[in-house]
Formats: structure tokens, C-alpha cells, sequence
């Protein structure tokens, strides 16, 4: 919501992370002094209060709700993607930077009928 | 064209390997004698054999001979033949012809769906393979270039590195051409071992049918092909093996095929060469036409877009099995003739056009299987 | 023997669907970022810089594991296809996957290539902007020793790379006509023992080229690197000379060059005033007219001279932007028309974002080009991270000093704690905003142009103008090449690199 000139979302502590919450707010603060709290122990408050050098138009503080809004589920979603891609992602780079020591073996068989495999010829 | 001829045998123990002469004083223990009436006057018994289209076998008791053979028209001076104890005389290599290709083995352990050689699974290797160590030292040195196809080659295990250095030390001035679905090369020591032969005319030809691994082994036939043959590409990248990839046009491969191009780009820039074909109405392609078959003309903003995005990139792209009137004028520099000489056919159209030594043609058995667009140009 | 295994059902054909691989509906995500390009789409880019534009909403679907195979059939192909997610666990291309971000950062294989030798500060134009600090020409002590080029050269053959690029730089570089003689003479005799290829740029205003230099030039395949702001209106203004005629020397520069070395040995860069902000059009055409094919669209750093003509240089980057924009439409013009004419800048984004292939631009790379890509020997000896950090210098900051040609060893300088802390903040992978930023692969870190405008080297994005400018850059360019296959098809012009 709108108050007072200042921007509130209340945002539930289960469904978007620190982490996500930071990064978003991160973006705001060429514009807005950003805060963070604990309403209760399930909910954050944000709040984003215009900075007096920054020429905030107050007919735009509803679009910048808009955007906050948008912007924090944006960055939930990151989080989730960078949590769950984190071990690839070193896995990555880690055989980026290696001489193929750490390479895979190829999946399934060479599926010859008449029993052609690699893994046991004379090579 | 014909490859192979028959007749009766006499005195032949699985098979025999030489050259062909109609010249009876060029006496080579390395040649049949072709004796196409009748005997000849004088001696053979240092030849290899004799090939006769007399019925008359009464005359060579110990000589390996194959009579009654209704014609030798196709075979020309020089050609090397495989003679077989059931009498069946197969053209190995032709002098006079640009399109030799050694056919490795019937075996493969993919089942495309337009595949142009159905595989056979029975192991054919060992017996190909003497015919093969025999055979290639007989080609004469200043054989342009030279096939190896199958079936799938690699199938053949050391002996198709064996096959390999045979071709490298009898053939120093040829180009070889390997065609293979490259999927053995996943496992890194295959490519390794091409690697340690260092064979710098070897070129491997690869096909790719999709970006997207599922509908790549669709058209194969075959499980997590489409992997082991991304995979078989880089180890073979690793060691600076020099390969082509092949894509043949249908309606299963049409689809993706600019998002293939462009796969291709970002994932083996390295490619030496990448081939478009128009597809050969043979082997088992009759009978999955109604999921292949797609008439050249619709396809050709698809084929378009991808060959000059590619070229755009600087890669070396042609496409081949595609006649020029189907062709727009600004792709026509990446046609090829491509089509071997003994299955190379053109329609009756064709006689009246003006770009006919300029054009690829069809395959034989296209004749009947052709785009609705074909028209001569006046 | 091999026993015949056959089966006759092997060879039986089989339905699209008995080649799914897929398990359960499920699937993995595999590392990616993402941006909101506009209202209606997103972009989606991957460990390695592909990209997918997508509808809005694409990522939302994607992550909450609600993309059907059997719904999205040919995105659910592009996502597999590019490394956006993955059937297993483990992908099964992985090893390919490393080998193209390998491919990516390899620019980083041979270090250090780029070696500017301030010849000389010394200059006799006033450009308002200038960034170098000129001192007027008859102060000698202001010229390279030829001992501290001789260190220099010695430096440069310690670089790990084979190909080596040589870059007189000024004040006017012409002034010390002799001093590169020199230089490149004793470059060209070492080089074959260090087994290193050379290659000589002399950035000059060209009022000095005369026919011996450029022969000098054309025998030792020297490029000539020369300053055209736009036509003579804006040229003359920006880069001032007692006899205002700045424009015509350079033109004339120009043709006397190519006609000596040849028309590709011969290139021109602009800087943007204020001025310059006004005619963005008319400066593309005057390249045009002047027979270069690409332009260099650059912003003013804020360093130098620059910094202190404040009224005439300062703008916002929403200006800069504007007006490359309206420069850039004029480009396009000539390209529709069927004309190759290039920018630069978007050409370096363009190949990161269409080819697979290692770009090892300065600005804009990620580690940064500081140290691992440029080094810069000032005409006193001193040794900084980049041309920015020796313009710092000028105005009495040292914070990228690094060491001086008569008192520190190679290791020292490209080895030492100062090089490393700056690398170290210089790597956008894990920078506050850049961490999480789609464009990560595109851009880079310039941890000294943050230092100079924000105080320090890590930066603050929000209010970053090297931010700024790049993601409404290369967001502008990816928004361009989703809307028209034509513009897709005139950058792929642009990126090639094989001939």
C-alpha cells in the first residue's frame, strides 16, 4: 500500500526469503531509504521512503508499489533457481577449468546388436 | 550400373581378391583374366583366376575359375574384384569412377529411419576385414578419394583402426571420408586411439538430425544416440580429428532444422564442413515415407535460412540431392554434385535443360520419388 | 568370436515417445538468469550466454516445475537444447557445457596483451575533455626515456601470450616521433627469441603524419589509430587548436594515411561531448562520408581534463543514451539499405551474445581487463592497471599505481597485492547487483571507473552510470533483434569473425 508518501508491503517471512528480500530492496536505494522489519514472526514489513534529493513524484509512488511487488517474487525466483542450480554451477566450473579429468562416462551403451562395446575393446 | 555379376565357381575356397585384365599377356598374379568368348590361346595358370562367360569348365583343373558369367560390360581395365566361392563376382573399386566407398560392415547399431543400407545383424567384419588387407593394396596410388561407410564402422573395434592405418600407409595421396554416427567416440578412448594414428587426410562424416535429443533419436532409432554422438564430436574435437556433419532433409528433422543450424554454430564451430541432403527414396525409406517424405520446394525458406546462417558464420556449407530448379538462384552456390556416378539418374525433363551439366540430378530410385517442381530451365 | 545377439524386435520402429527420457513429469533447473525486457517478454540467459526471449510468465512457469513437455513442446526442446534445464540430475552434456564456458573465459589464456607506452604527454591541441592532462609541447622532460622503454619492452616479453599488441598512446604520440622508432625497432628485434608476433598502433590526431613517418609505418605494418568527433561543427569545437582547424588536418591525416597504408590499416574513434549529444545523425554520416564502415559510439570518462571542464562534460547517461540510440537507428539505415556500416560496441555485445567464442574487450570484461588483458607505462616510468588509472594519477589519485619501471619486478606489478585486490572486486560473478543480473555474460566490472565516480572499487549499481548504460544497451539490443529478423540477421553481418 500507499501511506503517508511512504510504500508498504507486507510480505510473508515463508513465501520470500531474506536473501530474496535484500537483493530486491538493493535496487531501490538510488531512490528510496529502504527498511526491513519483523511484524510478527511470520511477516516482513518493507518499507520504501522517498529520499528528499531524489525527485520522487508522488503520483508515481503507486507504480513503484507495482514494481516492488513484481520485483520481489522476480527475486524469490532467483533465489530458488541459484539454491537449487548452486552444485551444478560449481560442477560447472570446475570442469571449465579442469583437463578433462572429471569428465562424465557416456550414458547408456552403444546398443549393438551383436555386442560391439567400447568399454571392453582392445583400445 | 552394375556391381556385381555371377557365375559358377570352380577351385575357389571362401574368396579371392584382384585386379581384372582382358589382356592375356599381362600376366600379374595379382589379376583375373576376363575372357569374355570363349579361351583364351594361351597359358593362364599365372594369373589369379580366370572369369569367362564360356560354360565350358572342363579345361582349368586347379585354376580358380568362375564361368558362365552373363556379362563383364561393367567392369573396365584395372577394376578390383571380390570372387566368392558361391561364384558372385563383387566390383570392390572401380578406375574410372570419383565414388569408391569400402563398405565396412552391415552392421550398425542405429536404425535410422531413412536409413539407405538397413543394417544386418550378422558380424560380416572378419571376412570383410581380410577382403579389405587384401584389396586396398591393389588401389592404384592416385585414387582421388575414397569411402568408408557401413553400416556403422567403428563397430569393427581395433580392426576398424587397423582398416584405418592399412588406407594411411598403401593410400598417401588419397582423401578418405569415413562415415560414421560417431557414437563409439563418446567413450574417449576410441577417440584417443584415431587420435594416435595421426592421419591427416581422414575426415569423419557425422549426421546430426536435431538440437533437441529426443526427436534425434526418433529419427535414429536409437537411445541416448543423440548424446553419444555430441559427445563422440568433442572427444574427437580434443584430439583435432577433422569432422562434417551431415543433416538429411525430411519432415521429421525440417522443423528444427534452422534451430539446428544454429546448435551447430555455438556447439561444433570446429566442424570442417556441414552437409544438407535431400533424401534417398531407398532401403528403409519406402516404408516410413508417410513420416519422412516432405516435397524439397516447402522446405526451402527452412533450408535457406539455415545454410546462409551458417556460411554467414564463415563454416564451410553445401547442400547436396538437390536439383537446381528446385533450388532458389541465391543457394545455388551451395549445390554440389554429389549423387555417385552408378546411381546418378535424371527425368525426362531434365534432357531439354539448359543448367543440366550444372545440376546434381536424382538418385536413381528418386526417379520415382521426386519434388512436384522439377522443371527444366530454357 | 562374437555371438550374434539378434533380436529381431530391435529393429522394430518405434514412436516419438518411446525416445523420452523424461521421468515422472520432472525436470531440473539448471543455472540461468533472467530479465523482464519489456511488458510482454523475458529474456532468459545461461551459464554461458545463450539466450531465450520468452513471454512473461515463461520463468515463473519454469521454476514452479509446471512446464509440460506435451503442452510447450517446441520451448520445452529449446530449454533442453540450451542448457535451461535438464531430465537428470546431472546433465548428460555437462562435459560439453564446461568445454563452452572454458571456450567463453579463454580470452584470460594469454594475460596481459594489450601494452600502451605513454610516448609523450606533451600536445599542442586544447581538447576540452581531454582526459590525458596534456602539457604544451616545448617541455621535454615530459617524453619517455629510452631506458624506461627499454624496461617496458622487457616487461612486455615476460606476458604469457604469444600475440602481443603495442600501443603508442599521448599527449600526441607524433611529438615523439623518434621515441617510437625506437621502440618498435628494439620490439621487433627481441620479439623472434620470445617467440612473441607483434602488433603497433600509434593513436595520433594525425596534424603531425607526414609521408616518412607513415613509410616508417607501412615497412613495420603499424595501424593508425586517429580521433574523428563527427563533422568539422562539432569536431573543431570539441578538440580545440590555435588555428581551429582540427577538422582538416585530421581529414587530410586520414587520406594521406590510407593512401600510404592502405584503408584497413587506418581507424578513427570518437569522443562524446556535450556537443556531440546534439548531432548524433550528422556524426554517422560524416563517418560514412569519410569511408569508415564502423563507428565507435563512446561515452566521456570521467577522468582528466574531463572531469575539470565540468559544466562542458558533465550529463546524465539518459542523454548518452538517447543519443546513441538516435545514431544507432542511422546505422540501421544504411544496413536496411544494404550497406555493411557497424558500432562497435554493440558488435562486442553482439558477439557475446551470438557466438560462442572467447571476447576479450577491456571494458567490459569480467575478470576485468585491469592488469589481465592491459598494462600501461607512463612516460615517467610509473606502471598503472589501465588508462583510466593513469589518467587518476594525473589528478594526484594513486590508488592504481602499481609500480614504477626502475624499482619493481614483473611479479611485482602483475602479481602484487595491488593487482590482486583489484581483480579480485573486478569479477561481476560476484558483485552486489551483477550477481543475479541476466546480463552478466555481456557485461564486465570496472572496478577503477568505480572508484573514480563512487569512491570505491566494488561500486554501488543503482547509481552506477557504467550500470546503467550497459543493461539499457544490451537490453536495447536484444529487444531490437526479437522484433525484427532483419535486425537478427544484420548483427549475425556484424559478428563474423571467419573469412
Amino acid at each position: 500500500m500507499v501511506k503517508d508518501g511512504e510504500i508498504l508491503v507486507f510480505a510473508d517471512f515463508n513465501l520470500y526469503s531474506k536473501d530474496a528480500v535484500f537483493k530486491c530492496l538493493y535496487w531501490f536505494g538510488d531512490k528510496f531509504h529502504t527498511g526491513v522489519s519483523f511484524i510478527d514472526s511470520n511477516t516482513y514489513c518493507i518499507s520504501l521512503r522517498p529520499l528528499s534529493i531524489a525527485n520522487v513524484n508522488s503520483d508515481d509512488l503507486e507504480l513503484y508499489l507495482q514494481k516492488l511487488e513484481r520485483d520481489l517474487i522476480d527475486y524469490q525466483l532467483r533465489d530458488t533457481i541459484a539454491r537449487e542450480t548452486q552444485n551444478i554451477r560449481d560442477l560447472l566450473v570446475a570442469k571449465a577449468f579442469s583437463n578433462g579429468e572429471f569428465d562424465e562416462d557416456p550414458p547408456g551403451d552403444v546398443s549393438d546388436p551383436v555386442g560391439f562395446n567400447p568399454n571392453l575393446a582392445s583400445v | 550400373m552394375l556391381l556385381k555379376t555371377r557365375g559358377i565357381s570352380l577351385n575357389i575356397r571362401d574368396h579371392l581378391v584382384g585386379k581384372v585384365t582382358r589382356d592375356p599377356l599381362k600376366i600379374d598374379a595379382d589379376s583375373f583374366l576376363i575372357c569374355e568368348s570363349g579361351l583364351p590361346p594361351m597359358t593362364v595358370n599365372n594369373f589369379l583366376g580366370v572369369l569367362t562367360s564360356s560354360d565350358d569348365s572342363g579345361q582349368f583343373q586347379d585354376l580358380p575359375t568362375v564361368f558362365g558369367v552373363p556379362t563383364f560390360e561393367h567392369l573396365a581395365e584395372g577394376d578390383i574384384v571380390v570372387v566368392s566361392n558361391d561364384g558372385i563376382i563383387n566390383t570392390f573399386y572401380r578406375v574410372d569412377s570419383f565414388h569408391n566407398t569400402i563398405l565396412a560392415t552391415e552392421r550398425c547399431n542405429s536404425n535410422c529411419l531413412m536409413c539407405s543400407q538397413p543394417p544386418r545383424d550378422k558380424n560380416d567384419i572378419p571376412r570383410l576385414y581380410d577382403i579389405y588387407q587384401r584389396a586396398i593394396p591393389l588401389i592404384p596410388k592416385d585414387c582421388f578419394e575414397l569411402g568408408v561407410s557401413g553400416g556403422e564402422p567403428t563397430l569393427m573395434g581395433e580392426l576398424f583402426f587397423s582398416l584405418l592405418e592399412t588406407l594411411k600407409e598403401n593410400l598417401p595421396e588419397t582423401e578418405i571420408h569415413v562415415l560414421t554416427n560417431g557414437r563409439s567416440f563418446a567413450w574417449n578412448a576410441m577417440a584417443e586411439r584415431l587420435a594416435e594414428i595421426n592421419f591427416d587426410r581422414l575426415m569423419l562424416g557425422i549426421p546430426l538430425y536435431a538440437d533437441y535429443y529426443q526427436i534425434h533419436d526418433y529419427i535414429v532409432q536409437a537411445k541416448n544416440a543423440f548424446n553419444q554422438t555430441m559427445l563422440g564430436l568433442h572427444n574427437l574435437a580434443r584430439y583435432n580429428q577433422r569432422v562434417e556433419i551431415r543433416v538429411v532433409l525430411h519432415k521429421q528433422s525440417i522443423p528444427r532444422l534452422v534451430k539446428l543450424s544454429k546448435y551447430i554454430f555455438k556447439n561444433l564451430p570446429f566442424a570442417e564442413h556441414v552437409t544438407f541432403m535431400g533424401l534417398e527414396y531407398i532401403g528403409y525409406t519406402p516404408h516410413n515415407i508417410d513420416k519422412l517424405w516432405i516435397d524439397p520446394h516447402d522446405y526451402i525458406e527452412e533450408l535457406g535460412e539455415s545454410v546462409e546462417f551458417l556460411a554467414g558464420q564463415g563454416m564451410n556449407v553445401s547442400i547436396y540431392n538437390t536439383q537446381l530448379c528446385v533450388l532458389p538462384e541465391r543457394l545455388w552456390q551451395y549445390s554440389r554434385k554429389s549423387i555417385s556416378d552408378w546411381k546418378n539418374s535424371y527425368l525426362p525433363e531434365c534432357e531439354r535443360c539448359s543448367k543440366l551439366d550444372d545440376c546434381g540430378g536424382l538418385f536413381t530410385w528418386n526417379l520415382k520419388k521426386h519434388s512436384n517442381h522439377i522443371k527444366a530451365f530454357i | 568370436m562374437i555371438e550374434s545377439t539378434v533380436d529381431r524386435k530391435t529393429r522394430k520402429f518405434r514412436e516419438l515417445n518411446f525416445y523420452d527420457q523424461q521421468e515422472e513429469n520432472q525436470y531440473f533447473l539448471l543455472p540461468f538468469r533472467f530479465h523482464r525486457l519489456n511488458d510482454a517478454k523475458e529474456v532468459l540467459v545461461n551459464e554461458v550466454g545463450d539466450h531465450l526471449v520468452a513471454s512473461a510468465g515463461t520463468v515463473q512457469l519454469l521454476v514452479s516445475k509446471q512446464l509440460s513437455k506435451i503442452e510447450y513442446p517446441e520451448l520445452y526442446g529449446d530449454l533442453i537444447a540450451n542448457f535451461f534445464i535438464s531430465e537428470e540430475q546431472i546433465p548428460p552434456l555437462i562435459d560439453l557445457y564446461a568445454t563452452r564456458y572454458r571456450t567463453k573465459k579463454s580470452f584470460l589464456d594469454g594475460f596481459t596483451s594489450l601494452h600502451i607506452f605513454v610516448i609523450s604527454l606533451r600536445c599542442e591541441h586544447t581538447c576540452h575533455y581531454c582526459q590525458v592532462s596534456r602539457v604544451t609541447q616545448d617541455k621535454g622532460t615530459f617524453d619517455m626515456s629510452l631506458e624506461h622503454i627499454d624496461k617496458g619492452i622487457d616487461l612486455m616479453m615476460r606476458s604469457p601470450s604469444q600475440f602481443l599488441t603495442m600501443e603508442f598512446q599521448g599527449g600526441e604520440a607524433l611529438l615523439a616521433f623518434d621515441n617510437i622508432v625506437y621502440a618498435v625497432t628494439r620490439a621487433k628485434e627481441l620479439a623472434p627469441a620470445f617467440g612473441k608476433e607483434i602488433n603497433y598502433v600509434i593513436c595520433t590526431n594525425l596534424a603531425l603524419i607526414n609521408e616518412e613517418m607513415l613509410g616508417f609505418c607501412k615497412e613495420n605494418s603499424i595501424l593508425i589509430s586517429s580521433s574523428l568527433d563527427g563533422p568539422s561543427y562539432v569536431h573543431n569545437q570539441n578538440r580545440h587548436r590555435p588555428e581551429k582547424n582540427s577538422y582538416e588536418m585530421t581529414v587530410k591525416g586520414i587520406e594521406l594515411s590510407r593512401e600510404i597504408l592502405g584503408k584497413d590499416r587506418v581507424s578513427a574513434l570518437m569522443t562524446t561531448s556535450n556537443l556531440s549529444l546534439e548531432y548524433p545523425v550528422e556524426i554517422v554520416e560524416e563517418y560514412y562520408n569519410q569511408g569508415f564502415r564502423s563507428i565507435f559510439l563512446r561515452p566521456i570518462s570521467p577522468y582528466g581534463f574531463a572531469v575539470k571542464n565540468e559544466r562542458k562534460n558533465k550529463y546524465e547517461t539518459e542523454k548518452f543514451l538517447s543519443f546513441y540510440k538516435k545514431a544507432f537507428a542511422r546505422i540501421l539505415e544504411y544496413n536496411f539499405s544494404g550497406e555493411f556500416f557497424s558500432e562497435d560496441y554493440a558488435t562486442i555485445i553482439l558477439r557475446k551474445i551470438l557466438t560462442p567464442f572467447p571476447v576479450g574487450y577491456v571494458d567490459l570484461n569480467s575478470p576485468t581487463g585491469a592488469i589481465t588483458n592491459v598494462i600501461v607505462f607512463n612516460y615517467d616510468g610509473s606502471v598503472y592497471a589501465s588508462d583510466e588509472s593513469r589518467m587518476l594519477a594525473e589528478m594526484k589519485d594513486y590508488t592504481f599505481k602499481l609500480g614504477h619501471l626502475d624499482t619493481h619486478s614483473y611479479e611485482e606489478i602483475f602479481y602484487g597485492e595491488q593487482a590482486q585486490k583489484i581483480v579480485q572486486v573486478g569479477t561481476n560473478e560476484s558483485l552486489p547487483g551483477c550477481s543475479d543480473c541476466a546480463f552478466q555474460s555481456y557485461c564486465g566490472a570496472d572496478p577503477i571507473h568505480n572508484y573514480a565516480t563512487q569512491g570505491d572499487m566494488i561500486g554501488y549499481r543503482p547509481t552506477s552510470s557504467f550500470c546503467h548504460k550497459n543493461m539499457e544497451i544490451i537490453r536495447y539490443l536484444i529487444e531490437l533483434m526479437d522484433s525484427d529478423k532483419n535486425i537478427e540477421q544484420i548483427f549475425q553481418s556484424w559478428v563474423k569473425q571467419r573469412t
